[in-house]
């Protein structure tokens, strides 16, 4: 009886020391380093960001994780300061275990990232802001981006977009904030509209501190411009707009889509008002924007129509986590992000297709959305156009 | 016409947020560098009273602004009131704490995003025509009312009522003015409500006419060149201030280039505390460096 005892007990004594490594690797984390603007001047935007991933990554560790580890997301609130970018930095790169930094901040934090980055072999997954230069071909091996953000490609598209509506005589006028990225990829709109053959009226660089729009608008209406294209923080292009109107002016405004879209356009209920953009809005009603909306419930202060770079950047390091073999390294992430096509689920005109030329993506897919005062409904005033990235 | 409606719009609102400024330091010599903050705070008030009182906008406005008001007060009594005795520059030290402070709550509270407590008011925003072509929208008309409004009541104030002549005496010479009755921390306390109450119904025309977002502590930024020129301890000032800021801002985007706009509250600013330091009403004041 004893010896049986004794057998079993040996049995189950080995089968616990087999299993013992397999649970403490089962409960290891991947861990993942979130550094972004949660109180600062790019709040609105980044915030939501930094909310979408923590909630994606919530409901990932409830369905089991990732091949069996959960996600763990160290957050950092870097309010859009380089030296609060670089302490975050400094401290995910130290971090043995950290494999990937996540930003969602204004650009003038990717220079103290991008240097630790560079220094330690960490990638960067550029998820909020727009995306930095060194992720279009040639890539910088370490610098990834998803966010729907390309400066002089939205200029192009949406140059194009008006030459298509009206090929005549056509002037067209600028806005742009007074920061590097807005204002050169509008000076970079107004040499393509001219290269169409367009007149440009006029380009407004509006100080980020504006208190009053109407001087700007003042000057675009005297120009006489049948419309207006701009690529600016939201609150510079709607204010634009807006002080437009109020001067009686009735031409077409053309604008980024910016995560408050949506909302906006139901505000504003003008059918020349138009924004255009790479993120499907929510009036699509994909299934992964139900998906969303219940992940969302209560769990953030922003509507779930600013959630959706968010959930993109999540779904994309999801799929990249589950391709890195356990146990997972900064150089097999990077091996694995270098070849990777990712299935946007309809949130985007088509998948984000990395290879390790492009960190961008290969294709971008614009819509233009708008208000339809008839339907009393925003509509999509057209559909997914493909623009190559070489 | 159009250009001088722009320039009459921004003087009125940097007159109306620049005299909480003026309130303030012609009574206790403090500079409130939470100014801004205090002004978008009421803005934020009134959005969540939009909610609460949903369907009554005039609730909501009102209690906004009294709301503002007893913010001051509160204010002074709860923190400021600890500081008088220390020196100035640890008073203005702890304004600056309290903007940190208040903008992080906002944060916090209502996140980072855009809000437009018109809508939630279900008011409208239609542009009045001026002639000429020109037109401002129904809010920036009512700033201008109201800044015209606000100066005159405080004119009235200062020159007819008993409280506003005590106020002034505290301003000239709190130990004097002590010794003969007034209470001194009644009249720094008037003077902080009074100051939040201005820069509040600023904060609150603010954000009905363009918006709210925590971007809305900058604008009093720009307005305190506006007080400075004038001279920090004249009303009469913050309106000379705010006409000259207000005119080379708006000229300097018509006629030179809009990137010049936003330094030429400060170059203007530069000019006169080189000229004369205490500004074109302000007094004169001698300043201890030993």
């Amino acid at each position: 009886m004893n010896t049986i005892f004794a057998k079993r007990f040996a049995i189950v004594a080995l089968a616990c020391m087999a299993a013992a490594p397999t649970a403490a690797l089962a409960a290891d984390p991947y861990v993942v380093g979130l550094t972004g603007d949660m109180t600062g001047p790019d709040a609105g935007n980044s915030g939501a960001v930094a909310d979408t991933v923590r909630i994606y990554f919530e409901k990932v560790n409830e369905r089991g994780g990732i091949n069996g580890h959960p996600v763990q997301v160290i957050i950092r609130d870097n309010q859009s300061q380089p030296s609060r970018a670089a302490s975050d930095a400094q401290e995910f790169v130290n971090d043995p275990n950290l494999l990937i930094i996540v930003t969602a901040s204004l650009s003038s934090t990717y220079v103290p990232t991008i240097s630790e980055s560079k220094q330690h072999g960490v990638p960067v997954l550029f998820a909020g802001g727009v995306c930095p230069t060194e992720v279009f071909p040639p890539a910088n091996p370490l610098l990834f981006c998803t966010s729907g953000y390309a400066a002089d490609k939205d200029a192009e598209y949406a140059v194009d977009y008006v030459r298509s509506v009206s090929p005549g005589n056509v002037t067209v006028g600028f806005v742009s904030m007074a920061i590097p990225i807005s204002r050169g990829g509008m000076e970079h709109g107004a040499a393509v509209a001219e290269s169409k053959g367009m007149k440009v009226g006029d380009h407004e660089i509006i100080p980020p501190t504006t208190v009053s729009f109407s001087p700007y608008a003042t000057k675009l209406k005297a120009a006489d411009v049948d419309w207006v294209i701009s690529w600016a923080p939201w609150i510079t292009q709607v204010k634009a707009f807006e002080a437009l109107r109020e001067l009686g002016w009735q031409g077409k405004f053309i604008t980024y889509a910016h995560n408050v879209a949506e909302e906006e356009l139901k505000r504003i209920k003008d059918p020349g008002f138009l924004v255009f953009g790479t993120n499907a809005m929510f009036i699509g009603n994909q299934p992964v924007h139900q998906d969303i909306i219940a992940a969302a419930q209560g769990k953030t202060k922003f509507p779930y129509t600013y959630l959706n770079e968010g959930w993109i950047a999540s779904i994309t390091l999801e799929a990249a986590l589950k391709k890195v073999p356990w146990p997972p390294t900064r150089a097999k992430l990077v091996e694995v992000m270098n070849d990777l096509t990712i299935d946007m689920r309809g949130m985007r005109g088509g998948p984000i297709v990395w290879t390790k030329d492009n960190h961008f993506r290969r294709e971008l897919f614009y819509r233009v959305y708008g208000w339809n005062s008839t339907q009393n409904s925003i509509e999509v005033v057209k559909d997914w156009v493909r623009m190559d990235v070489k | 016409m159009q250009v001088a409606a722009n320039i009459v719009v921004l003087v009125a609102i940097y007159a109306l947020i620049s005299c909480g400024y003026v309130l303030i330091y012609r009574v206790s010599r403090v500079l409130n560098l939470a100014h801004g903050e205090l002004m978008m705070l009421a803005a934020y008030l009134l959005l969540a009273l939009g909610t609460l009182f949903d369907g009554s906008p005039f609730i909501a406005l009102i209690g906004a602004a009294v709301l503002s008001l007893a913010m001051g007060l509160v204010l002074y009594v709860v923190l400021m009131r600890r500081m008088t005795g220390e020196l100035v520059i640890s008073a203005v030290l702890v304004t600056i704490a309290l903007g940190i402070f208040l903008r992080g709550a906002i944060v916090l509270i209502w996140t980072g995003r855009l809000y437009h407590p018109i809508d939630q008011l279900l008011w409208r925003n239609p542009p009045i025509a001026l002639g000429a072509g020109a037109a401002i929208s129904t809010v920036a008309m009512v700033t201008i009312v109201t800044a015209v409004a606000t100066y005159a009541a405080l004119f009235v104030f200062f020159q007819f009522t008993r409280w506003g002549v005590r106020m002034r005496a505290v301003g000239e010479n709190p130990l004097l003015a002590a010794q003969r009755g007034i209470k001194l921390h009644a009249t720094y306390a008037l003077a902080w409500a009074m100051a939040t109450f201005t820069g509040g119904c600023a904060g609150i025309l603010l954000s009905l006419d363009s918006g709210l977002d925590t971007s809305m502590a900058v604008v009093s930024l720009k307005a305190f060149p506006a007080a400075l020129v004038g001279g920090l301890d004249s009303l009469r000032g913050a309106i000379v201030g705010s006409l000259i800021v207000a005119t080379a801002e708006v000229l300097s985007i018509q006629y030179v280039d809009p990137l010049v706009s936003d330094v030429i509250p400060f170059l203007v600013l530069i000019v006169m505390l080189m000229v004369r330091p205490w500004g074109f009403f302000g007094t004169k004041e001698e300043i201890d460096r030993e």
